[in-house]
């Protein structure tokens, strides 16, 4: 009952994204790709990275990531819903003044990054990650993350990129959608019952791929 | 060798004292964080410090940048080729702060030197400073490319409102298909201060102590690049031109010269530490940053003419400064725990030609060395505790640094709390401080100061009885930013 619920829910979100149709690559203008790489060297960079490939764990990488779900938070901040600490703090403010255009702009630059190195961790953690990922808990009704982010946590549309993403930040998310503090009701359903000890192992083996 | 007399007029050593007290009333510039470029940014105080003033790596390239990242609604105008005439925020990034202190002396200054009593240097030692200062800023974006660090304070020592560190610079960057992802921002910078353009906090415009008391004997002298009493601070302009590259690499060139507040303009034989022509300013840094760490090491310096004061004609033969410098710094950013080191070394090598000649000092050349290290701590930007070291070494001279004295008969001292009986700037000691930060933009700090040498000495350094230990302070403040 309770895995068709989640099923359900991230099909809804699937369409309710599909119905604000993200910017395709072949509609964005190249002045306004020209104008997203200046602003994403110039001052996203600061944060997350030449590329996207972030140094610090409070910042995501965002190369790689699916432009969808890049324009979906890039909204999100601007509309302040998205409400996690590091949101309002860093977030609030960068993306008060975006427009649509640019937003489109950003997450399709962001998207055609090359990935970010991936950090191999604990051989313990990272193989329990690794069945967790694939596997979910199904005892406790916890689907496989795999089944909506992928084989290889490459993300698709509205559903984020996870392979090489920072492990501190990975876990912060999932805490901040526990508590929600980020408002994410599909994946507040997902991992509300994940002990820290699954989160770590997780989010290790995912910052390994 | 030629070695001048210490017997010296009464008159010149009291002026000298006079002008060494007015230095310190006065104060060496501190550093200031500020929430004008909180309203500007639409980013809360943590994303640029660790704990106010202290820069993150985000906050140094906030600052390289030129401080222009805007998030707020902009007023515009574009010329028909949609060339930008006007990118001005609609609301001013101001913003204001208030200091509120308390200091006291382990040894009340005597009231045995009647000079020094007529300065009137330490006469706030022991009560409440409602301000120690009280700041307006305006910091932020002027034009695309341009903004500012604009401060205005009250002193309420001195009972002075008068500009305080600024700091207006234009940046902008440069790419090249040929250097992949790296980038050169290239900059500018016009400013009132040597070193309160960097972007590190191990110099003296921004290091540690960021904040102290302005009212309480401090040593003799530094190093003109030192925050110490020596620092040749606001009375020096400049415009420099810098580059910053790949997030790592930072070379800087700047030319200072003189640049008093007040007083009578034209400069004349009234002012003292006027500097003659043009005052070269360097600094190079390299940094690296890797997960939560980043690691800075550089080099600074500046050569200084400065005529000698003391009622010098401001003309002829001058004191030449030459400051080598290397600092290091490294921070850990954690989620609930943040570390930072610092770590500077100046060494002075001073010509006193004019000194020397006109009998203001005993040896034509000097040297005055200062080593400053520093290690701070916060829990969650909350709570935390800092320990900071300071040694300052130098020639022994006896008419730059003259012992004090009583008279026997009368009881009346001369050079008390600022004399040196060994003729020595050698000077050392520990800060301890705690902070409690209730909010992101009020700190309250207690800090004390413990002097283990001070002014070539520790009992009896001044020839009066004073111990160094009677210097410590204790310093008590309430530091509000908004």
């Amino acid at each position: 009952m309770k895995r068709a619920s989640v099923l359900l829910q991230v099909v809804t979100l699937a369409a309710v994204a599909c119905l604000g149709r993200p910017a395709l690559p072949a509609d964005i203008p190249d002045a306004n790709k020209k104008a997203a790489e200046k602003m994403a060297s110039e001052v996203c960079a600061a944060c997350h990275g030449p590329g996207g490939r972030s140094i610090s764990p409070t910042f995501p990488k965002l190369a790689a990531a699916p432009a969808p779900y890049l324009e979906m938070q890039l909204k999100s901040f601007r509309d302040q819903t998205r409400a996690d600490p590091d949101a309002i703090a860093y977030m609030w403010g960068m993306a008060a003044q975006l427009d649509d255009a640019m937003i489109g702009a950003l997450a399709d630059y962001y998207s055609r990054q090359r990935p970010a190195a991936s950090k191999p961790g604990d051989v313990a953690l990272v193989s329990a990650g690794k069945r967790l990922y694939e596997q979910g808990v199904p005892a406790r009704q916890i689907p496989a993350c795999a089944s909506c982010h992928g084989a290889t946590a490459e993300g698709n549309g509205v559903i984020p990129r996870l392979a090489g993403q920072h492990a501190p930040y990975l876990r912060k998310q999932i805490l901040v959608i526990q508590n929600a503090l980020r408002t994410a009701p599909v994946m507040h359903g997902v991992v509300k019952d994940l002990t820290l000890d699954q989160t770590q192992a997780v989010a290790l083996y995912l910052e390994s791929l | 060798m030629n070695v001048q007399s210490s017997r010296r007029p009464a008159l010149q050593r009291v002026l000298i004292g006079a002008v060494g007290t007015v230095l310190l009333l006065v104060g060496l510039p501190q550093a200031r964080a500020v929430p004008s470029f909180a309203r500007q940014t639409g980013m809360a105080c943590n994303t640029c410090h660790t704990v106010f003033p202290e820069l993150t790596p985000f906050g140094r390239e906030f600052k390289l940048n030129g401080y222009v990242l805007d998030n707020i609604k902009q007023i515009k105008g574009i010329t028909v080729e949609r060339q930008e005439t006007l990118a001005l925020s609609s609301i001013p990034p101001l913003s204001a702060m208030l200091q509120v202190s308390y200091s006291k002396t382990k040894d009340a200054v005597p009231d045995t030197d009647p000079a020094l009593a007529a300065t009137g240097a330490f006469a706030k030692d022991g009560d409440l400073l409602f301000p120690q200062q009280a700041s307006l800023f305006y910091a932020g974006k002027i034009a695309d490319g341009l903004g500012a660090f604009v401060q205005l304070t009250f002193s309420g020592a001195a009972n002075t409102f008068a500009i305080d560190n600024t700091d207006v610079r234009y940046a902008h960057h440069f790419s090249s298909a040929s250097w992949g992802e790296k980038d050169l921002l290239l900059g500018l910078t016009l400013n009132n201060n040597p070193t309160v353009q960097d972007a590190w906090n191990t110099t003296a415009a921004w290091g540690f102590p960021y904040q102290s008391s302005n009212v309480v004997p401090t040593p003799i002298t530094s190093p003109k690049l030192d925050s110490g009493a020596g620092g040749i601070g606001q009375n020096a302009g400049g415009l420099g031109a810098y580059l910053w590259w790949n997030n790592s690499i930072y070379a800087e060139f700047t030319a200072y010269t003189a640049s008093k507040i007040g007083g009578t303009h034209p400069l004349d034989s009234t002012q003292a530490t006027v500097i003659n022509g043009l005052a070269p300013y360097w600094r190079l840094a390299w940094e690296n940053r890797w997960d939560r760490n980043s690691l800075s090491i550089g080099t600074y310096g500046m050569v200084l003419n400065i005529f000698p004061g003391a009622g010098m004609p401001l003309s002829g033969p001058t004191n030449k400064y030459t400051d080598t410098a290397f600092d290091a710094q490294y921070q850990f950013i954690g989620e609930e725990h943040m570390f930072t080191a610092l770590a500077t070394y100046i060494h002075e090598k001073q010509q006193l030609n004019a000194s020397f000649q006109n009998g203001l000092s005993q040896n034509q050349d000097n040297t005055l060395n200062t080593l400053r290290l520093a290690g701070e701590y916060y829990y969650r930007r909350q709570i935390g505790g800092s320990i900071g070291f300071f040694n300052t070494t130098g020639s022994s001279d006896n008419l730059l640094y003259p012992s004090g004295s009583v008279d026997p008969t009368t009881g009346v001292a001369t050079g008390a709390v600022t004399g040196s009986a060994n003729n020595s700037p050698n000077s050392s000691g520990y800060i301890f401080e705690a902070n409690y930060l209730p909010w992101l933009n009020v700190k309250l700090q207690l800090q004390y100061v413990y002097y283990t040498k001070f002014n070539g000495g520790s009992t009896n350094y001044d020839g009066t009885g004073r111990n160094a230990t009677g210097n410590n302070v204790l310093y008590l403040l309430g530091w509000f930013n908004f």
